[in-house]
């Protein structure tokens, strides 16, 4: 069981410098062709200050800073029956090469559920809220993270 | 083209993207680009010890990262608001996925639209659901 006494703490911020190259390399591995996330021009005639990073880049924050796993280990979840359940952004402001974002990962909440086969299971809900280096707000990821028993 | 709220329709479904079969380099790519470096990606001798028969599964991200590029290519990004999925089933190499989409919900104030999201396999098992909000500019 998840240790729910943790529920509402905050890990150490992740801080992320955004590379052009990083976005390019994401976006590479996915095989999205969109030229915006490629090409500085297109996306300013696009209606972009510079080429926009695409709407799932902010699991490279997570996973290069160890963040995650942190939380798991912290939250006593048994790291080989972990499954990513869910995973949701809300974007308030475009992220761009060049800005320095700063989350802060919390224990949202921990719940135990009862699947139809009668497999109890552990929910935990890590929301990040991320802010760049102006202090506004630019995107919240929330990542839904279960514990098979 | 520009797209406007007035175009988009209740019941209206996004243009379908079919991606894949997914591979093994594209998973040691993704590892890469996202940092995720679980071996369960790209280790068939891990994946196959903690229980996957056949082998590495994909990056539930990957998954998700070809969900995002369904949605840009028809809503720019600059108008997405929300974008949220559930992993239903493992993705594996050989898989081909087909993302398709549909509106549920459009509100005149603010332009808000609401878009249903699956993604399925060559067989039609589903691997992902989720949905997306976005606002549209309007004509006026």
């Amino acid at each position: 069981m998840a240790d729910k006494s943790k529920i509402g703490k905050e890990y150490a911020p992740i801080v992320w410098e955004v590379e052009r190259g990083k976005i390019r390399e994401l976006v590479g591995a996915i095989g999205d062709q969109n030229p915006i996330y490629i090409n500085r021009e297109i996306a300013v005639k696009e209606g972009y200050k510079d080429s926009p990073a695409p709407p799932t880049f902010l699991t490279v924050p997570v996973m290069f800073s160890g963040s995650m796993a942190t939380a798991v280990v912290d939250l006593q979840i048994n790291f080989t029956m972990v499954l990513h359940g869910e995973e949701e952004y809300e974007y308030y402001q475009e992220i761009y090469p060049g800005d320095v974002i700063t989350g802060v990962p919390k224990v949202k909440s921990i719940e135990e559920k009862t699947s139809k086969s009668g497999r109890t299971m552990d929910m935990v809900t890590i929301e990040i809220m991320y802010a760049n280096q102006r202090g506004e707000n630019v995107a919240k990821a929330r990542t839904l993270i279960v514990e098979r028993k | 083209m520009e797209l406007y709220f007035e175009d988009i329709q209740v019941g209206q479904e996004m243009p379908q993207l079919v991606k894949g079969p997914f591979d093994k380099l594209q998973h040691v790519m993704y590892a890469g680009a996202s940092g995720d470096f679980n071996p369960l990606h790209t280790d068939d001798d891990f994946a196959k010890a903690v229980g996957m028969q056949g082998g590495v599964i994909t990056h539930g991200m990957l998954v998700m990262g070809t969900v995002g590029q369904a949605i840009t290519a028809w809503v720019p990004k600059k108008y997405l608001k929300k974008f949220g999925v559930r992993f239903s089933g493992m993705t594996k190499p050989g898989n081909t996925i087909t993302i398709t989409g549909k509106v549920i919900d459009k509100q005149a104030s603010g332009g808000l639209i609401t878009c249903e999201i699956v993604a399925q396999d060559e067989t039609g098992d589903v691997r992902l659901t989720g949905r997306f909000e976005a606002v549209l500019p309007s004509k006026n």
